[in-house]
């Protein structure tokens, strides 16, 4: 008796402290995205909306801007993202090893970026790769590039640098949890490899990544979600521009809704897409993540 | 609508519970708000046309904001259609190209002037521009009518003098751009591959445009396009002729920082132009003629643009009062306006006076205003339609490959598929 | 949760001599550790260096910014003076501070009981909705962004704070965050409370916050950055001049026909000085909120 009535009291205790954050994930998160599939079956322009049964999807697949749009998102996952956590696990082995001297410093330097808002750093890298501005000096004068490039005008280097500078961000945020889960190893493992003779390479590829493995495919996932995400930084820096070269999928939605006709419809369906996505690309980096434990 | 409503349902109760909403402080009575967007140019022109209302009448008072164009028109966009208009100005100005997609997209959201403003007294198509039905809502402003600016020192070193550069077809003007570049080093242009003005100067002036009379897309089978298409093609391909520039402020700095010895656009660049404050060593020539396109002339228009009154104006009277005494009569403010700025104003009447008939000395002693009036006469008229900004952006999107010597029938046939998508 | 110390490095370089071997040079080794400390200054220095360049750019003129000039100038004044002339900073600022501070507190407040609840009551449904909530962290905004600016402006919610903040509160990574933190509240704290005769809420407050304080400051960095940075959604809700954050301030100058980067500049400071004073201040638990909060 005791014993029910003390569950039945906590249970409602409980709904107590968990209802208010539900309620508003379910008006703010749920119940929009219920509403954006039911406006994927919709077209017209503006807040004039009918049913448009699959016109939406047959837009869509006649679409070469959502092409482009789909295109330009994976192109920057696929190279961005292992460039980053390449770039983010090397940091952290180094930066680990109590060999090094100025640990800290280093380590403060390269998470710095972390910190600034997505925005600002946009600015700082449009105004650096301006085509007259501070990276053609700087190259053009180290001999990199025999003449000044118009970074942001040309349809390959404007990709170039929104790689960059997402790289430049998030590479030290991504180093964090790396050190964090390097910490986390036994020492004694690497002591045994050292004193088989095994290479520092071989350490790091045959130890440290199957460890860190874990930490590898949630910052990964982590990382993908961000990308397919992209919008703050091309906003800012190319405005998706040149001729669409740059153009992301969040992008494409914003445009189609606030800066074209009003198209709230379509860009409902455009949205699913990226749900879609991200579901998939979640799934198959789980999927990876299991089998070869 | 049915979708508002259902939101209201839904979420009003348990939004409102939630946080209490702030009010925002409101705009003093007599205070009337401006957006636009050149400080050189219509924002410059909007505040002097403040002051010569201010003389007499002293307490009004002009709020003057300056967003990016593309800002001032997604903000209206996203507040009419969110059916929000707190926040929105009392005037707001609109390029011609959006003018029909914003009177058609939103009914009831601008104040018809047809009481305020005497017609007759403006240039017919900018009346027509802002006409729906029998209703007109603009203030007819400056007109786009082109000309091609140049270095006329920098043209004279290569040995071109005015004469040279009157009424010639675009073959002529690559060939003298690439002389220029031989003998001088500079290229001819500035141009911006997210932006394809100049393909909308040149279709204009062959009496094309990107839809045909039924409002039907117009490229792929538009022997006009195809040729303004081909000689853009050709300049792309030319790379010593011009410099690419991205953004707004890297145009303008390449000619006003002399990286550049001319640029073909509106009229409304030369506040910028003389901001630079290089008097004599620039002036204007007519611009290049499309070949092979009967009708073509070497005349054309880019951006113009108008003033309209939200009806949501809780200063309806005073503004419109402001604009009906100095942009409906103010014939000395419109010549400051034309001298000072190169806004070839809209009302008929100061095409008379003074000004226009005076030479510039900015330009070299030419008599620009009267040879701009003559082109603007000469311009052929199109209509705009509604979707002038998307099909634009599925040409600019092909630009690149051209450049790289792509094949330009395929470049025409993937923006019509771009401009389809964003037409629908 | 495990901590980085940043600042705890010292003490840890005399425990390295004992990997060393005998000093004698090797020329492998040395080159080896001209690369490691070349790639890690190279690093170190493309990480600051535009922070330099945005310190740099509050002092020069827009034309010598676009123009690469990287040394101080002497604009800063002037440059101060135009962006206080342009746009009602303190307005500004006080739009960013209230907005990030209000969001902060609601989302502590109703996500760290979420997420306490979660761990400490147990009921039939309790997992399945956990992995519910779980599987909506990887619904991208821009999904949501078409359905809730109908929704704001059905409600007439445009241009108000309540449309920034209320998206913003349930934050399924913060209500995970203080589940995982939980784990390490002590369930005999619990019990005890409960033989003194408080009522669950009163647990929540007196003994569960001031025993996960630091969680608590942690997840406060975390959620105050994610507000004061947050930009696509009030790009979308906050319309005018008087309703703006400093993110979407410069933003807007810097799309301006003719932007002014030197003033520019000065703004991406203002803006981003607080998060930067905030991480200077609280290193260590800056971190744990990072690695924690989407962990």
């Amino acid at each position: 008796m005791v014993q029910t009535r003390l569950g039945r009291n906590e249970s409602i205790s409980g709904w107590m402290f968990v209802t208010p954050a539900l309620v508003l994930v379910g008006l703010f998160m749920i119940w929009p995205i219920l509403w954006s599939l039911w406006m994927s079956f919709q077209t017209g322009r503006g807040m004039n909306l009918s049913f448009g049964g699959l016109a939406n999807i047959q837009r869509l697949g006649a679409d070469p801007i959502f092409l482009t749009a789909l295109t330009n998102t994976l192109i920057f996952l696929a190279i961005q993202v292992p460039i980053m956590i390449l770039l983010a696990l090397v940091f952290a082995v180094l930066l680990n090893s109590p060999r090094i001297w100025g640990r800290g410093f280093f380590r403060t330097a390269i998470f710095l970026p972390a910190v600034t808002s997505l925005v600002a750093y946009s600015i700082l890298f449009k105004s650096m790769f301006a085509t007259d501005g501070l990276m053609n000096h700087v190259a053009v004068g180290l001999g990199l590039i025999p003449a000044p490039i118009s970074w942001l005008g040309h349809p390959f280097w404007a990709k170039v640098v929104i790689i960059l500078a997402i790289t430049w961000r998030w590479t030290g945020y991504n180093m964090i949890f790396y050190l964090a889960a390097l910490q986390n190893i036994d020492k004694s493992i690497y002591e045994a490899a050292r004193i088989d003779g095994i290479p520092a390479w071989a350490q790091f590829f045959h130890i440290t990544i199957p460890m860190l493995k874990p930490v590898i495919v949630f910052t990964t996932i982590i990382s993908t979600i961000g990308t397919l995400q992209l919008f703050d930084e091309v906003q800012n820096i190319t405005q998706g521009g040149p001729s669409n070269a740059t153009l992301t999928l969040s992008q494409y939605i914003y445009n189609l809704t606030f800066r074209f006709m009003p198209s709230f419809g379509y860009a409902a369906t455009v949205s699913y897409v990226i749900v879609l996505l991200v579901a998939i690309l979640s799934f198959i980096q789980f999927r990876v993540a299991r089998e070869r434990r | 609508m049915k979708l508002k409503a259902k939101a209201r349902s839904f979420a009003q109760g348990v939004i409102m519970a939630g946080i209490s909403v702030f009010a925002v402080s409101a705009a003093q009575a007599e205070d009337v708000t401006v957006w636009a967007w050149d400080p050189n140019f219509n924002g410059a022109a909007m505040q002097l046309a403040a002051e010569h209302y201010k003389r007499t009448n002293p307490d009004f008072n002009l709020v003057f904001e300056v967003f990016a164009r593309e800002e001032v028109e997604q903000k209206l966009q996203t507040q009419l259609a969110a059916g929000t208009t707190q926040g929105l100005p009392d005037i707001v100005l609109i390029e011609d190209y959006s003018a029909q997609k914003f009177l058609l997209s939103f009914p009831g959201a601008f104040e018809p002037l047809n009481d305020t403003l005497d017609y007759s007294q403006f240039a017919d198509y900018k009346v027509q521009l802002a006409t729906v039905g029998d209703q007109t809502y603009s203030v007819p402003f400056d007109s786009g009518v082109t000309g091609w600016f140049y270095r006329s020192d920098i043209l004279e070193e290569a040995g071109y003098g005015a004469d040279d550069l009157e009424n010639i077809t675009w073959n002529r003007f690559i060939e003298i751009a690439k002389d220029v570049h031989a003998k001088t080093g500079k290229p001819m242009l500035s141009l911006d591959l997210n932006d394809p003005g100049m393909i909308v100067v040149m279709l204009q002036s062959t009496g094309s445009w990107f839809f045909d009379d039924n409002g039907e897309l117009n490229l792929v089978n538009n022997p006009a396009f195809r040729a303004v298409m081909e000689t853009y093609g050709e300049i792309l391909q030319t790379p010593e002729i011009y410099k690419v520039v991205n953004g707004w402020a890297e145009y303008t700095s390449s000619f006003t920082g002399g990286d550049v010895a001319s640029t073909i656009t509106g009229v409304w660049i030369t506040g910028t132009i003389k901001a630079a404050d290089m008097p004599g060593q620039w002036a204007v020539a007519p611009i290049p003629r499309i070949e092979g396109v009967e009708g073509a002339r070497n005349a054309s228009n880019l951006g113009g643009s108008s003033w309209y009154v939200l009806a949501s104006s809780d200063n309806m009277e005073t503004t419109k009062d402001f604009l009906a005494t100095v942009w409906g009569n103010d014939i000395d403010f419109y010549q400051e306006i034309l001298v000072g700025q190169g806004a070839v104003g809209s009302l008929l009447r100061v095409r008379e006076g003074e000004a226009y008939q005076s030479s510039d000395d900015y330009y070299g002693g030419q008599p620009v205003w009267q040879n701009f009036s003559q082109w603007l006469g000469e311009i052929p008229g199109v209509d705009f339609g509604i979707f002038t900004y998307e099909v634009r952006s599925a040409i600019a999107t092909q630009l690149p490959d051209i450049a790289n010597g792509g094949d330009i029938d395929q470049a025409i046939q993937r923006a019509e598929a771009e401009a389809r998508v964003l037409t629908q | 949760m495990t901590g980085v110390g940043f600042a705890k490095e010292t003490g840890t370089l005399a425990a390295a001599g004992q990997y060393r071997r005998p000093a004698r040079f090797q020329p492998l080794r040395f080159l080896k550790g001209v690369f490691v400390y070349g790639l890690l200054s190279l690093a170190a220095f493309v990480s600051i260096f535009p922070f330099y360049w945005m310190l740099v750019g509050t002092t020069n003129s827009a034309v010598d910014i676009v123009r690469g000039k990287a040394n101080f100038g002497d604009h800063f004044w002037i440059n101060v003076t135009n962006l206080f002339a342009q746009v009602d900073i303190p307005r500004v600022l006080f739009n960013s501070f209230f907005i990030s501070i209000l969001a902060t507190v609601l989302t502590l407040v109703i996500s760290s009981a979420a997420g306490y609840a979660f761990e400490v009551f147990r009921s039939r449904f309790r997992e399945r909705i956990f992995a519910a909530l779980l599987l909506m962290l990887s619904i991208p905004f821009a999904a949501l962004m078409v359905p809730l600016f109908v929704m704001m402006a059905g409600v007439g919610l445009i241009n108000t704070y309540t449309a920034v903040i209320a998206p913003a509160i349930a934050n399924i990574f913060i209500i995970f965050y203080f589940r995982q933190a939980t784990k390490a509240f002590p369930s005999e704290l619990r019990d005890a409370a409960r033989i003194d005769g408080l009522k669950e809420w009163q647990i929540f407050l007196r003994v569960y916050f001031p025993v996960m304080q630091s969680t608590y400051a942690a997840a406060t960095i975390i959620v105050f950055m994610l507000n004061w940075n947050n930009y696509l959604w009030p790009l979308i809700v906050l319309q005018t001049n008087d309703m703006k954050t400093m993110v979407l301030v410069i933003s807007s100058l810097a799309s301006a026909y003719v932007p002014d980067y030197g003033v520019v500049m000065v703004a991406t400071v203002i803006t981003t000085l607080p998060t930067l004073v905030i991480f200077f201040i609280l290193q260590r638990l800056f971190v744990q909120g990072m690695l924690g909060s989407v962990k």
